[in-house]
């Protein structure tokens, strides 16, 4: 109980801190809302009236607060280019990011955990050390490339997809999907790659310790001992590493969405960073923040779960 | 039972393949209880290991005969041989520890061998289970069948090894060194458990350590190995009472046997060098900036005594009870404490238990040793070589060790070099923790040997620090005992050997096994 | 001659390693600083050239010196990296030598606020930088910079709090050696074995991070060049001529493959 109540208090700092970053960040920006808002032309005196009206001179403090309330409860100001709402921008955008992510993540484990697996239980074979090569070579190569490596052989020479013929899922929920395939392909491989290393060195990392030779020692074959016995123990640094995978898709997935011409959040990212929409770039980092911590969260209850060394240590 | 003739067995891991036990030989009678001993390197452990067909890697290489009951056990085929593991032939580790799976519940693990090599219901062998924890005298056992490792003490934990390779009732019990990692009290518990299995299921018992004390009071016969080789064997009176071999006389020579190498000291007429006045020292636990200082535990409490100069003050204790930590306060490494401490000399130094962990392995010798003097400044470098040098010969190495790397040293090495170190800060006082622990039996005995000498020629104190009775009674003309952060006792060597006032100071000679003398 | 061969199978990865990253450090050096070509030079006729004795690996789309762009785009990305990876080690080993060693109130505050920036994913963190600077080569080193520092901190720290107390360390205070002679004297050359792996490490996510941004186009700016960038100009002309963009990625591949090795090795040796 104790230890589910500190994981709460430092759950919530971490949203703090997090979020005043994101804010104070953008508060060092030279020139404010209302200057960005009326232009250079602006007599100080509309200037002042605007600040007055937007609240820009209260104390750095309540202006946090405010901002951290109304972007809990949805509010995100206006879009300074297009002069709508930051939330109904994001509405749209938000389901295409997020499938993106899910299905390169699942297949990142579906891929890794077998093949991690297999590339240690038959370490010697041939088969198992050329795919291991392989997969150094697979996590060399930055998921923008092997994204324009997918595009060029399948869809420009194979034609299995059309590049940039994105299908909203509004529109055809299957021809979406379809269309997600090839990028999230190209976030996963690399990430697979990893984490199937990881699990492989893991696995023989451990095979070296003491209870193994007791496993052993009480008569029990290879297979039992990878499977009754290591595997639970090799898993558990995967599961950190699967965690920070998560997050990272997430950022994989900003600069995938370029490639493939994916009208989601990182496309709108960038084009806010070059538009200098700040009240649009601001919402959509503090929201992938927020996904980040809360993956951090569950990773962390999922740790305490699979390793009992970790679930009375207060 | 067991028959072994002729082992080899050699590891391909580098360039020249390495022999690591050679032409061993070894009889095992049903019922009976055979020792192995030798020092760390010996291959008494790889040969255990061997015939408990553990060495399955493919670099190991194997030749001669391990033949159980009728059967060769080398070049079985695997599913027959697993069929002997943990059913006739079952294996206890050093490291109760890292030797549990620490994912699994204590009670799938004491279960699993007759999972694998018997057939019955899951209630049959959840029974079973508690029925063979109960005999191995695992307390609350229903309680224990669902925790894990890291929930049980040291020596429960090896009572959970035991009960989990008895549960099939193996003919053959190898116990490879199950005591080393335990308490001296513990210790004697186990051994005395081994013993009753022995008589009471006829187990026989193949039991590995380097501790000859041990071997004497459990084992029938003995096999002395040194540097994969087999030195000598017989019964094991024989062995200790007329070795026949040069090499057997000197390990047990270096036994630790209840007589003294140092000669009484008398303190009368002296001058005191330490005091400690009601010293109290609380450990605080590393907390987190939301839960300070949480828990405050006194690991000291309220300790008093006097050292003089030129005195060896034996400080005794298991682990936990606080005596560490009484040295640390005296150096005033410890932060939260209490009481007053008075030096009459200069700064002691001190030597600690863990000669991995004492020198910067980063750095070389000569740099460590000269490192007090560029911190004090006001010498040449050349000063600084030469007294370095200087005290390095004191102990016992030679100057080329100077430019050696500390992780390209053996253990005693380490030792001794800590002692020079020591020594080039001139104390008149040496706080010794533990530091003939780690060390093996003849190596142990040149330290101590170092020790005596040190303190004879340069009239060093040395409050020596350790679980060992049988060393500190070599040493020492006065003792303190700690137990659970106080000291229970102190006096002549005399008075705490033979009219031992505290009932724990009695149990503790009980465990060492040693007798009243006259 | 036997005794090299037998260390290359302990330790593949460490020497395949040193041979990619150096070689293809090599080349890159070599031809910035010697190509005849100068990497702005555009020539309409020579659109893309098809590569040839004079043109090695053909022309871009404006008719400039592939190989010449290659080599000055990827010393760029080689430089960005070893500047960000150099702010953060130097940063990072200050503060975490000073939290690891010292711990206390500082120390947590400090890593709360470094778990909370570890938080972010490390492209995303360099983003929030460079909006709020703006972008372009320096301060695209400077972001990714500040980026780097919380994950060196976090190493460093580990190892001091791993040293701090171990008996050298008590000995050395026994000696009489002061706090900053026992953090950078006695324990700071403890922390090279993995300080050293973890550098090349982040080097590799600097160059990556770096390809990234440039790529997104909100990093380097033109008229410098580096191969995120390129990369990015050969989507553009993907269907009609797919060398250059092969090209351009490949030779990032190549220099992350190198230094992962290298890095993986370290982390092995050490």
């Amino acid at each position: 109980m104790k230890t589910v109540l500190k994981k709460l208090a430092s759950f919530i700092i971490t949203v703090l801190l997090v979020t005043l970053f994101v804010f104070l960040a953008f508060e060092l920006i030279p020139g404010d809302a209302a200057t960005f808002r009326l232009g250079t032309n602006a007599t100080p005196e509309a200037l002042e009236r605007l600040r007055e009206e937007l609240g820009l001179n209260r104390p750095f403090f309540v202006r946090y607060f405010t901002w951290l309330y109304s972007f809990f409860f949805g509010d995100m100001g206006q879009s300074l280019s297009y002069g709508v709402s930051v939330r109904s921008m994001l509405a749209s955008k938000l389901p295409i990011t997020i499938t993106l992510t899910l299905m390169s993540f699942v297949m990142i484990v579906a891929l890794s955990v077998p093949l991690g697996v297999l590339t240690s239980k038959y370490e010697d074979r041939m088969w198992a050390r050329s795919l291991d090569a392989l997969g150094q070579v697979t996590m060399s190569i930055p998921p923008f490339f092997l994204g324009i490596i997918i595009m060029y052989v399948f869809g420009m020479i194979i034609h299995a997809f059309t590049p940039g013929g994105f299908v909203s899922w509004q529109t055809d929920p299957v021809r979406f999907i379809g269309y997600m395939f090839f990028p999230s392909v190209a976030i996963a491989l690399p990430k697979a790659a990893m984490s199937a290393k990881l699990l492989r060195t893991s696995i023989l990392s451990e095979r070296k310790l003491d209870y193994v030779r007791t496993a052993y020692s009480r008569g029990n074959s290879t297979m039992d001992v990878l499977y009754r016995h290591v595997l639970k123990n090799a898993i558990i640094p995967v599961i950190t590493f699967l965690g920070m995978t998560l997050a990272d898709t997430v950022a994989g997935s900003l600069v995938i969405e370029q490639v493939f011409s994916i009208p989601g959040f990182g496309r709108l990212l960038i084009s806010s960073i070059s538009n200098r929409d700040y009240p649009v770039v601001q919402s959509i980092i503090a929201i992938i923040a927020m996904i980040v911590i809360v993956i951090n969260l569950i990773v962390d209850i999922m740790y305490r779960f699979m390793d009992p060394r970790m679930r009375e240590r207060s | 039972m067991l028959e072994v003739t002729d082992l080899h067995i050699e590891i391909e891991d580098s360039l020249i393949p390495e022999t690591v036990v050679e032409d061993f030989d070894i009889e095992v009678s049903a019922g009976e209880i055979v020792g192995i001993v030798g020092e760390s390197g010996s291959g008494k452990s790889m040969s255990a290991h061997a015939i408990a067909g553990l060495l399955s890697r493919k670099d190991m290489k194997k030749r001669g005969r391990i033949v159980f009951e009728g059967e060769e056990l080398l070049g079985m085929e695997r599913s027959r041989l697993r069929s002997i593991q943990g059913d006739d032939i079952a294996v206890v580790f050093q490291e109760p520890m890292t030797s549990l799976n620490p994912v699994k519940t204590i009670g799938w693990q004491v279960e699993e061998a007759l999972r694998i090599h018997r057939d019955m219901t899951d209630e049959e062998y959840k029974e079973r289970a508690i029925q063979m924890m109960r005999d191995v005298e695992i307390n609350e056992p229903e309680k224990r069948y669902y925790q894990y490792p890291h929930e049980l003490s040291g020596g429960l934990r090896q009572r959970v090894m035991i009960a989990a390779a008895l549960i099939c009732d193996p003919k053959l019990l190898i116990a490879d060194e199950p005591t080393t990692a335990l308490d001296v009290t513990i210790q004697a518990q186990i051994i005395e458990l081994l013993k009753r299995i022995n008589s009471k299921k006829g187990t026989a018992i193949l039991f590995i350590s380097h501790d000859l004390g041990v071997i004497r009071t459990l084992c029938s016969r003995v096999v002395v190995m040194n540097k994969g080789r087999i030195v000598e064997s017989g019964p094991v009176e024989q062995v200790f009472n007329a070795p026949a071999e040069e090499y057997t006389k000197q390990l047990i020579g270096a036994i630790p046997q209840f007589a003294k190498v140092a000669p009484y000291y008398d303190i009368s007429g002296k001058k005191p060098i330490l005091e400690v006045k009601n010293v109290s020292a609380r450990y605080k636990k590393i907390t987190g900036y939301f839960t300070p200082g949480a828990r405050q535990k006194l690991t000291v409490k309220n300790a008093s005594f006097v050292m003089y100069e030129g005195q060896i003050m034996g400080l005794v204790g298991e682990s936990g009870s606080g005596k560490t930590t009484l040295g640390k306060t005296i150096l005033g490494m410890l932060d939260d404490t209490s009481g007053e401490i008075v030096h009459y000399s200069r700064m002691p130094q001190m030597i600690f238990q863990d000669p991995y962990g004492s020198l910067n392995p980063a750095k070389r010798v000569g740099w460590i040793l000269t490192e007090p003097m560029r911190i004090k400044g006001g010498s040449t470098k050349e000063e600084q070589r030469e007294k370095a040098a200087s005290m390095l010969e004191l102990v016992g190495l030679d100057r080329t060790f100077m430019d050696r790397k500390t992780s390209a040293l053996s253990g005693g090495q380490r030792q001794r070099v800590c002692i020079a170190l020591a020594l080039m800060q001139e104390p008149k006082l040496i706080i010794a923790d533990e530091p003939v622990s780690a060390l093996d039996v003849t190596v142990q005995r040149q330290v101590i040997n170092l020790l005596v000498r040190l303190n004879k020629e340069l009239g060093i104190a040395i409050l020596f620090i350790s679980h060992d009775l049988k060393v500190v009674y070599e040493l020492c003309s006065h003792i303190i005992v700690m137990k659970s952060g106080e000291i229970v006792e102190q006096g002549t060597d005399e008075q705490i050997y033979n009219n031992p006032g505290h009932p724990y100071t009695k149990q503790l000679l009980s465990s060492a096994g040693y007798v009243k003398s006259d | 001659m036997k005794d090299l061969m037998f260390r290359i199978r302990k330790n593949p990865e460490l020497y395949t390693g040193a041979v990619i990253a150096a070689v293809i450090s090599f080349i890159l050096i070599a031809g910035f600083l010697f190509s005849p070509y100068d990497p702005n030079a555009m020539s309409a006729a020579e659109k893309f050239a098809a590569p040839s004795v004079s043109h090695l690996l053909g022309c871009d789309n404006f008719g400039r010196d592939l190989f010449t762009r290659l080599c000055v785009g990827g010393v760029t990305t080689l430089f960005i990296a070893l500047a960000t990876v150099s702010i953060g080690v130097v940063f990072g080993t200050i503060v975490g030598a000073f939290t690891g060693y010292y711990g206390g109130a500082v120390d947590e505050v400090l890593m709360r606020f470094n778990d909370a920036v570890l938080a972010f994913p490390s492209i995303l963190l360099a983003l929030v930088f460079i909006s709020v600077f703006g972008s372009g080569t320096f301060k695209v080193i400077i972001s990714l910079g500040i980026v780097f520092v919380p994950s060196f901190a976090r190493i460093v720290r580990g190892e001091y709090l791993r040293c701090r107390n171990l008996d050298y360390v008590r000995s050395a205070r026994l000696m009489g050696a002061g706090d900053l002679r026992i953090m950078f004297v006695h324990i700071l050359p403890n922390t090279f074995p993995v300080l050293l792996s973890s550098t090349v490490i982040g080097f590799n996510n600097a160059v990556l991070a770096e390809a990234s941004m440039s790529f997104l186009g909100i990093g380097v700016q033109p008229p410098d060049s580096s191969l995120g960038r390129m990369l990015s100009d050969a989507q553009a002309f993907l269907f009609s001529e797919p060398s250059y963009a092969i090209l351009t990625g490949c030779t990032i591949a190549v220099i992350v493959l190198g230094f992962s090795l290298l890095g993986e090795g370290l982390k092995k040796h050490a």
